[in-house]
């Protein structure tokens, strides 16, 4: 386990150098002084001269690039270019509630999404099947934006049960839960249908296998050959896509961020794409890679905790 | 009430505009405020002076109110912090606004002059009552460095100013204002950068106030939801078509023209802006000195603009318009490119988002400008028309000309305008500027887009001419 704990740890590394190396790249391939391009052309003369001073501009680009990685693996994304605030606070202001976000809509849609996979698996071609298929492509097929303003149509114009916009009061975690259920819903909706397709799929597999129906003929209860034995095997493809799912769900919170009116990851990266704000932009992209990575990593080690052949593989 | 984003910069020598102003008017100085006179716009000295005259066209005399206070231990407000900040801005970001500024004298504590090295007719409408216009403390601010971006050094006025980035900024009651009590105690302004979400947000009774789009205000038009108001700013937007005269396509000056003659402006305010804005017919919006009713060279008449195509000998001729990818512009695009398709010029329609829009002109970013060809585009400025003619000068070819034209007599006028303080002789010095800018053949003139807001029946808002909300100035009714 720990080879295979260092073996992924190692590819993780890499890959987020990789992404650095990019975004780095990618400065200096926008035409135009980079100095320039990332203050934009109201920036004055002295503006552009400090900034390429900070950035060390005068420097070769490699020397460049080993200073910029250098920075930010200690944690220095650089600097917001109107506010000259720290890239990282801005960040750590944001990150947090994007987390809430993704884990509170892809909690709600593992606890929904995976016993419905199961009732459908254990009763397959029955009506509750049937309706768990249906319900299960309708939600993977309503775009999400679409549900998020239907939700606040309903719930929040009509019925004024729940807070259209905002993240709550700071320091009320009633209140900012609250105002965390209709984001959480329109994002998580989707891989309600995801998983509970995937676990449906899964789990018709392994209920087909003979140590299941050896269980079977012990006389073990349903249930415990459901939860016990077959969900155990079959939520290994299911974990592997809730790790990928992450980083859609991460894509997914800008929308919701944005219609939401709500602070996050998502939306600085938006916004400051918007403004030109490339140190920022870089910044917010490096930790989103780094975060998804790092869930990736995750699922893969508990797939692997669960599934000692898996350890081998790499 | 929305912010439509975070204030990132709110001294204001190096502010981007907009709300940062509003930051400005609740918690800095203000010589002069814009006083709304029917459909016309002026201006009235501020409760911070006890006196602002203009002795002759270079010389302003000011008595700042007594009792006044900055926080954080800084002080009674004194002319020296006037000239501190009006000097300042001349090395700034917004310099332009002061260009005509020579000196401040401080005559007493709080006493003083202004004293200006041409005259200039726009100062008190452009420079004292808009963003750079705010009196900052001179120590506070050397403390703080010289600048500041996202915390005032020191504040001034009916409420302090608190930022929560990404969720909100507080305006709460001053403790040391000595002024009028404002209307509110709290003003929270929650950032929602989708002006739609904040409109359902004002539907789910969540915002007080808000700015609204033009398909909603028509829609509010025709049935406003329960308890509301309508209070619509100045309409201190222009909009048009620009084209570049100096793209080999669009040399030919017939073929601009008839460009000019084959776009429907009127099925653009009906289709892209559901009859909301107000037909434009050059830059000076209405309301202002300068203000043409009708254009001159041209209107829409598609058999003319066949004549002109024909008689220009272009055939078969392909023209890119960009524009910004909103719905209103997108919509504006399609029904342009519908009408030059009826005399034989295809169009295809760039959508942009506002980063690579709004420097798709500028040499200095990059080597677009080249390329442009036909553009949608939409300016705003303070109620003077001096704002509005400032980017057409030579010297702004390509920094906001992107049109490229030169004229001798329309820099000559500009000047004049700026020195000319009698506005029957400025209105007639515009109204010419206009006919110039017109015949170049580069302008389709498109609408006057009004900054609304909808909200309770119960406040009374006040709104500067360009859009900006002055909180400290609201009421309850």
């Amino acid at each position: 386990m720990i080879a295979y704990l260092t073996k992924r740890l190692g590819l993780s590394v890499a890959v987020v150098f990789l992404v650095v190396l990019i975004l780095f790249s990618l400065l200096q391939l926008i035409p135009g002084d980079p100095a320039t391009v990332a203050l934009g052309p109201r920036a004055t003369p002295e503006a552009i001269a400090r900034y390429a001073e900070k950035m060390h501009l005068d420097a070769p680009v490699w020397q460049q690039f080993l200073i910029y990685a250098g920075n930010a693996a200690t944690g220095d994304l650089g600097i917001d270019v109107f506010t000259e605030r720290s890239v990282t606070t801005i960040i750590l202001e944001r990150i947090g509630f994007t987390l809430a976000l993704i884990f509170v809509a892809m909690g709600w849609a593992m606890l929904l999404g995976i016993p419905l996979g199961c009732l459908a698996a254990v009763k397959p071609n029955t009506w509750v099947d049937r309706i768990t298929g249906i319900l299960s492509v309708g939600t993977i097929a309503v775009p999400s934006f679409l549900v998020s303003i239907w939700a606040i149509l309903i719930f929040a114009v009509n019925l004024r049960w729940l807070p259209a916009i905002g993240a709550g009061e700071p320091g009320d975690t009633a209140d900012q839960l609250t105002h965390l259920i209709l984001p959480a819903f329109a994002v998580g909706l989707s891989w309600v249908g995801y998983l509970a397709r995937m676990v449906r799929a899964s789990m018709l597999e392994v209920m087909g296998e003979t140590y299941i129906r050896s269980a079977r003929a012990f006389g073990l209860t349903q249930r415990r050959i459901v939860f016990g034995y077959a969900l155990r095997v079959a939520i290994l493809p299911t974990i592997t896509l809730i790790g990928m799912g992450f980083g859609g769900l991460i894509s997914a919170a800008v929308f919701a961020e944005i219609i939401f009116a709500r602070p996050g990851l998502g939306k600085l990266i938006f916004d400051s794409v918007m403004a030109r704000n490339f140190p920022v932009v870089q910044g917010g992209v490096l930790v989103a890679t780094t975060l998804y990575l790092g869930v990736v990593l995750f699922s893969d080690l508990l797939i692997a905790w669960i599934d000692p052949r898996v350890r081998d593989s790499l | 009430m929305r912010l439509d984003g975070d204030n990132k910069i709110l001294d204001p020598g190096y502010m981007i505009g907009g709300t940062e102003v509003e930051a400005q008017k609740q918690c800095l100085p203000f010589l002069a405020q814009y006083k709304r006179e029917g459909d016309t716009f002026g201006w009235e000295p501020t409760y911070y002076v006890t006196k602002l005259e203009q002795r002759d066209p270079t010389h302003i005399d000011f008595e700042l109110t007594e009792g006044l206070i900055w926080s954080n231990g800084y002080g009674p407000l004194m002319a020296s912090d006037v000239k501190y900040s009006y000097e300042r801005m001349k090395g700034t970001d917004w310099g332009g606004y002061f260009e005509a500024l020579d000196h401040v004298e401080v005559t007493g504590d709080r006493t003083g002059t202004i004293v200006l090295n041409k005259p200039f007719a726009p100062f008190f409408m452009v420079t004292l009552c808009h963003g750079p216009g705010a009196i900052l403390c001179e120590k506070a601010t050397k403390d703080a460095g010289g600048k500041f971006t996202t915390k005032f050094p020191a504040i001034c006025g009916p409420y302090t100013y608190d930022q929560i980035p990404g969720q909100r900024t507080t305006f709460a009651l001053n403790p040391e204002w000595t002024g009028p009590k404002p209307g509110f105690d709290t003003v929270t302004l929650q950032v929602i950068t989708e002006v739609k979400a904040a409109e359902l947000a004002y539907e789910a009774g969540e915002l007080d106030c808000t700015e609204l789009g033009a398909d909603t205000m028509a829609r509010y038009a025709a049935a406003m939801p329960p308890n509301s108001s309508l209070t619509t700013a100045g309409e201190l937007q222009y909009m048009w078509m620009g084209m570049n005269t100096e793209h080999p396509k669009l040399q030919n000056k017939l073929v601009r023209q008839a460009i000019q003659h084959a776009v429907d402006v009127d099925s653009i305010l009906a289709g892209a802006y559901s009859g909301t804005t107000t037909k434009s017919n050059g830059i000076v919006c209405p309301g202002l000195i300068g203000h043409r009713d009708a254009t001159k060279s041209y209107s829409y008449d598609p058999a003319k603009a066949r004549e002109l195509m024909d008689a220009s000998g272009e055939t078969g001729l392909t023209l890119t318009l960009r524009t910004l990818n909103n719905q209103e512009r997108m919509l504006t695009s399609q029904i342009i490119q519908a009408n030059l398709a009826v005399i034989g010029i295809t169009v295809e329609i760039l959508p942009l988002d506002s980063g690579p829009f709004w420097e798709m002109g500028s040499e200095s970013a990059g080597d677009t400008w080249q390329d442009l060809q036909l553009w949608t585009m939409r300016f705003a400025g303070t109620p003077d028309p001096y704002e509005a003619a400032q980017w057409f000068v030579s010297s702004q070819v390509g920094v906001w000309n992107w049109e490229r034209w030169t004229d001798p007599e329309y820099d000559r006028l500009y000047e004049a305008g700026l020195a000319e303080s009698d506005p029957e002789k400025r209105n007639d010095i515009y109204l010419k500027m206009q006919d110039i800018m017109e015949e170049t053949g580069a302008y389709v003139w498109i609408n006057h887009e009004p900054e609304a807001y909808v909200h309770g029946t119960d406040i009374q808002i006040s709104a500067a001419p360009s859009g900006e909300l002055d909180y400290r100035r609201f009421a309850r009714i």
